[in-house]
């Protein structure tokens, strides 16, 4: 049998095999009978029995959602509670009956008039027809006795495929016995995905109509890194998928195969994120961007309040090194009270450091305030503080006169605190080019590749004509990388990275090689890193980065890194 | 009857939680509570459907108007979560 593939868009980088099990939640109805057959009163008693059953369902889908996946997910839970008690609704399903329908058949014509009127209208409004089709299908199904694919007793190795996943079904989901899931419609941004995200499960979403060919009871591959959905895969494809399937979770520190430890830690953008992190078995929080903390809201956080969110992420990893990102935001960033310029290019403009010892001053303050206290906790000894978009060794020099009167004012206040480990993130290439000079000045270089190849090959991230330029795998980037490992060298000062680099497990070795002590990425690929560095021999790893580092072309990097892979 | 205008605070407008919350506090109120765009038709504030069909997004301005023995209350209320950014509702 040969291969069939279909193209769609992944949303986490994991693959799975499994069986396909179509899952298609629509209930049909057959015809009503006749109006006068109809007991009206019989049928809105049956309703409203309907309704209670309906409420209870979804308020223990809310309480499973909260806890597997977050509040906010949760939150669409009280949207359908709601819907179930909008007056439109009830008025319209109570009009229906006494016209003479049964109850069932009422529930889906009052709801199918809002669905299209929703579906017409766009963005957000669109996914409301979603939520819409969902309370009715639960009613309808309640109503009509009928059991549907019972998402919470699948099979072992199921591959759910379903023309679009609600909240509700996901909610279900024992992902204990689901290999994977597969939608026709959906984006990186829909339900399904940040479901899939949240719990680990390889996912392709927005497959097309065409998924509709593949048969119930097909072997499948979700192959979650390139988008792809693999009906009747070959022997090898199977091997590869689950070869990737099987990295183990490791939640101790890993070594290399000669010994050598290397820190492996998540990037984490909410307090939301510290739990996956874990799980998935980072060491500690390589980056903690604490944006997330002033987005969204009319008056920056005050020190009490952030004090909190870093004692929380201290908390979550006892054991590991926390390392928090001072303020980053510039004039791309929409927060009211900052004021922020409108800059020609906020790329190159005022932001991250340049900021917080500008106009931001008090900001910066109060943060340290927070961060110092953090430190001084009982499971603050852990706690790294580091600088975005340094590019002087100035910057570094105000930035620690800063620290240095909070830790006096703290002191003279008679309040808790330690001084952190202090540390700047490179991600300029002047700092790649000063890093000499800066590794006197801080404890800790953590190389933001996203960054630094942006600046480095003078191509904006998110911009797809020259995606190409701005890979990280250019040798210009590498060769900063290397230069600000060199620098730290016979100093004391470690080197870690954070960024889209350090959770590609295909360059975990040359990485390695390339002198880097610490690893940090998206909780996701943690594991993969993990197995990656266990592999791992340090000598090996030296050469393979000699023979990148010589490479002048992006493909001879890349040829260097496939040869060593097939070696 | 007492109605206001009021700027929708909550980034994401009229949808998901700020939605959730304004219908929520509607329901609270004897009055009969409307909302609408400033210068067009009203719709029942007490239903979730009829609210995120406006499709109000954060910055817009909406009339809001009661009728009712606490209709200054349920105003009062409602300005309230209209002016109150999403993550703090």
């Amino acid at each position: 049998m040969t291969e069939r593939r279909f193209e769609g868009i992944g949303v986490t980088p994991l693959s799975g095999v499994g069986t396909v099990v179509w899952y298609a939640p629509d209930a049909e109805l057959d015809d009503p009978p006749e109006p006068d057959e109809v007991d009206a009163d019989a049928e809105t008693a049956r309703f409203e029995e309907a309704r209670e059953s309906a409420r209870e369902e979804l308020k223990a889908e809310r309480e499973r959602t909260a806890e597997r996946v977050g509040e906010d997910e949760a939150a669409v839970f009280d949207a359908h509670v709601q819907f179930l008690d909008d007056p439109q609704i009830t008025d319209g399903v109570s009009e229906q009956i006494s016209d003479g329908l049964p109850a069932e058949h009422a529930v889906q014509r009052t709801f199918d008039r809002f669905v299209e009127q929703f579906e017409g209208m766009e963005g957000r409004m669109a996914e409301r027809a979603d939520d819409l089709r969902d309370v009715r299908d639960r009613l309808v199904r309640v109503l009509s006795g009928g059991e549907r694919v019972n998402l919470a007793e699948l099979a072992e190795g199921s591959v759910v495929f379903a023309e679009r996943l609600t909240p509700s079904d996901t909610a279900q989901l024992d992902p204990e016995r689901v290999a994977g899931f597969v939608t026709v419609t959906g984006g990186r941004t829909s339900h399904a995905a940040i479901f899939a995200r949240s719990l680990a499960l390889p996912a392709v979403v927005g497959v097309g109509e065409e998924l509709n060919e593949v048969e119930d009871g097909a072997e499948v591959v979700v192959d979650g890194t390139d988008g792809e959905v693999i009906v009747d895969p070959a022997e090898e494809t199977k091997q590869a998928a689950a070869d990737e399937e099987e990295v183990e979770i490791r939640s101790e520190p890993v070594s290399t195969a000669d010994g050598v430890e290397i820190e492996v830690a998540g990037n984490v953008g909410t307090a939301a994120d510290l739990g996956p992190a874990a799980d998935r078995g980072a060491d500690g929080i390589g980056l903690f961007r604490t944006e997330f903390l002033f987005l969204d809201r009319q008056s920056p956080p005050d020190e009490e309040e952030q004090y909190e969110t870093y004692l929380e992420a201290l908390e979550a990893f006892p054991d590991g090194r926390v390392v928090v990102r001072t303020l980053d935001v510039g004039g791309d960033k929409p927060i009211d009270y900052l004021d922020l310029p409108d800059e020609e290019n906020p790329f190159l403009g005022e932001r991250g450091i340049r900021r917080s010892l500008g106009p931001d001053a008090d900001l910066f303050e109060t943060q340290l305030r927070a961060l110092l206290r953090a430190a001084g906790s009982d499971s603050g000894g852990n706690l790294a503080v580091m600088l975005p978009l340094v590019s002087t060794v100035e910057e570094v020099r105000d930035a620690r006169e800063t620290l240095d009167s909070v830790a006096e004012d703290l002191e003279s206040e008679g309040a808790e605190y330690a001084v952190p480990e202090f540390g700047v993130m490179v991600e300029t290439p002047a700092a790649a080019f000063m890093a000499p000079d800066l590794a006197s000045e801080v404890e800790f270089f953590s190389i933001g590749t996203n960054d630094l190849a942006q600046y480095v090959m003078a191509a904006e991230r998110g911009n797809e004509h020259v995606a190409e330029l701005g890979d990280y795998t250019q040798p210009a980037v590498l060769r900063a990388v290397r230069a600000t490992v060199e620098a730290a060298e016979g100093t004391d000062v470690w080197v870690g990275m954070c960024g889209e680099m350090a959770g590609d497990p295909d360059l975990t070795e040359l990485l390695l090689g390339l002198g880097l002590d610490e690893l940090s990425m998206s909780a996701v690929t943690v594991p993969q890193v993990k197995q990656a560095v266990t592999e791992t021999d340090t000598e090996d790893a030296r050469k393979l980065a000699e023979k990148a580092l010589s490479a002048g072309t992006k493909a001879e990097v890349r040829r260097v890194l496939t040869e060593n892979t097939q070696s | 009857m007492p109605e206001r205008v009021v700027t929708v605070v909550p980034e994401d407008g009229l949808h998901a939680r700020p939605a959730s919350v304004f219908v929520e506090t509607a329901n609270e109120y004897d009055s009969e509570v409307k909302v609408g765009p400033e210068d067009g038709d009203l719709v029942n504030a007490a239903s979730m459907l009829s609210v995120t069909g406006l499709g109000v997004s954060g910055g817009e301005k909406v009339r809001i108007s009661a009728e009712g023995d606490d209709a200054e209350e349920a105003l009062d209320a409602l300005e309230e979560v209209l002016s109150t950014p999403e993550d703090e509702l």
